[in-house]
């Protein structure tokens, strides 16, 4: 009979959420950084209720010193639109909130192999677990309320 | 040819640390490894110490780091040492393991750990008159891990063994996956209950070192996954 400490579940998850995270992540950036009209009729919507927050002048500039006049400095606004999509904002939500969870499992089940790997001491490994997993749960509340809460 | 031959010596009784020492040892291309150190040991320093028995890679006695990897000296040729090194052959422990001295590692802990999965066949079911049959296509699932040696080279190539001591190691969990997957055997959800612990089968990250380092080329990460998928089953039909 496996324990109820078994890491099988966790282990399990880990390659569930690897492979989520390829598709998600290509999603991701390619929403993100190449084309924002996927999925997405805010165009409208920004003409009926005025401008969402934009990067502010400060940021603008020093992004394009950075990457040259023609970087596009857009994301928080494009990011805002999509959440406030009235047709397409749920998928989009639910979509951030899924990615949310399972970048923070893959990545806190990692973190939490790298500590056991070089904290041998029962006490210690616990301790580490918890505040680790705290941590993610405390990154889990804060995503969810931003996600929740944008553009709405 | 004249090699050199660089040998991590370390005498606890006269030695602070480990060092390394150099011997000029003749040498035909298709001498085998463990020559080199019985052309030292025999003609240059007695002192030298290493195990050795077979010298035909199947007691496992003399697992070692050569150039840089763990293998057994007495499979391995000189021609195959000094065409990627030059004319430099180096020797040293099994990396990770405690050093008894010069060669000589302390085993303990590996055969404690190989004990602890319980490596022999558990079937409480009465004998019965002849044999307990296995079929070829039985044998053919554990058929690869049956040629493990036990000679540490996979436990200590293993970096997660390297970070933690107290890991059970890919030796130990590979003769758990010969048993579990033995038709014969009964004792898979004890054995599980073992590789199934925080210093057990989830600090494999498949580094495929072990594979790398096995001088029988077992497939040692294909199988520890199959234990994992197994213990992944396990645990969900215990939860069911």
């Amino acid at each position: 009979m496996a324990s109820s400490k078994s890491n099988a579940v966790n282990w399990f998850l880990h390659r569930i959420t690897g492979t989520f995270l390829v598709f998600m992540l290509i999603t991701h950036f390619w929403v993100q950084h190449y084309d924002h009209s996927v999925a997405s009729v805010t165009t409208d919507v920004v003409a009926q209720e005025g401008e969402l927050p934009t990067y502010s002048d400060e940021a603008a500039a020093g992004v394009k010193a950075k990457f040259g006049a023609d970087a596009e400095v857009t994301p928080y606004n494009v990011v805002m639109q999509r959440l406030a999509d009235p047709v397409y904002a749920v998928l989009w939500k639910g979509f951030n909130i899924l990615f949310l969870i399972v970048a923070l499992h893959h990545g806190f089940y990692g973190l939490n192999n790298v500590l056991t790997d070089y904290i041998r001491n029962p006490l210690g490994r616990v301790m580490a677990r918890v505040l680790s997993w705290s941590v993610a749960l405390v990154l889990l509340i804060i995503g969810l309320y931003s996600v929740i809460t944008a553009g709405w | 040819m004249d090699l050199t031959v660089k040998i991590k010596r370390y005498n606890p009784e006269k030695d602070d640390a480990p060092h390394w020492e150099s011997y000029e040892v003749p040498a035909d291309p298709l001498d085998s490894a463990l020559a080199l150190l019985l052309h030292v040991k025999w003609h240059i320093d007695g002192t030298l110490s290493l195990r050795k028995s077979c010298a035909h890679g199947i007691c496992g006695s003399d697992a070692m780091q050569i150039n840089g990897e763990n293998k057994l000296a007495c499979s391995v040729l000189v021609k195959d040492l000094v065409d990627d090194s030059g004319e430099t052959v180096t020797f040293a422990p099994l990396p990770s393991a405690p050093v008894i001295k010069d060669l000589v590692i302390d085993q303990s802990r590996f055969f404690e750990k190989y004990r602890s999965v319980k490596p022999w066949l558990i079937n409480d079911t009465p004998e019965p008159e002849r044999e307990r049959p296995q079929s070829p296509e039985e044998h053919e699932i554990i058929e690869d891990a049956t040629k493990c040696i036990m000679c540490g080279a996979c436990t200590h190539a293993c970096p997660s063994t390297w970070a933690d001591p107290d890991y059970l190691g890919p030796a130990a969990m590979l003769k758990a996956y010969r048993y579990t997957f033995d038709t014969r055997d009964d004792g898979t959800e004890e054995r599980l209950d073992i590789v199934d612990s925080p210093d057990g089968l989830w600090k494999c990250y498949t580094i495929f070192n072990c594979n790398q380092a096995c001088p029988k080329e077992i497939d040692i990460t294909r199988w520890l996954s199959a234990l994992k998928r197994r213990a992944v089953t396990s645990s969900a039909s215990t939860a069911a």
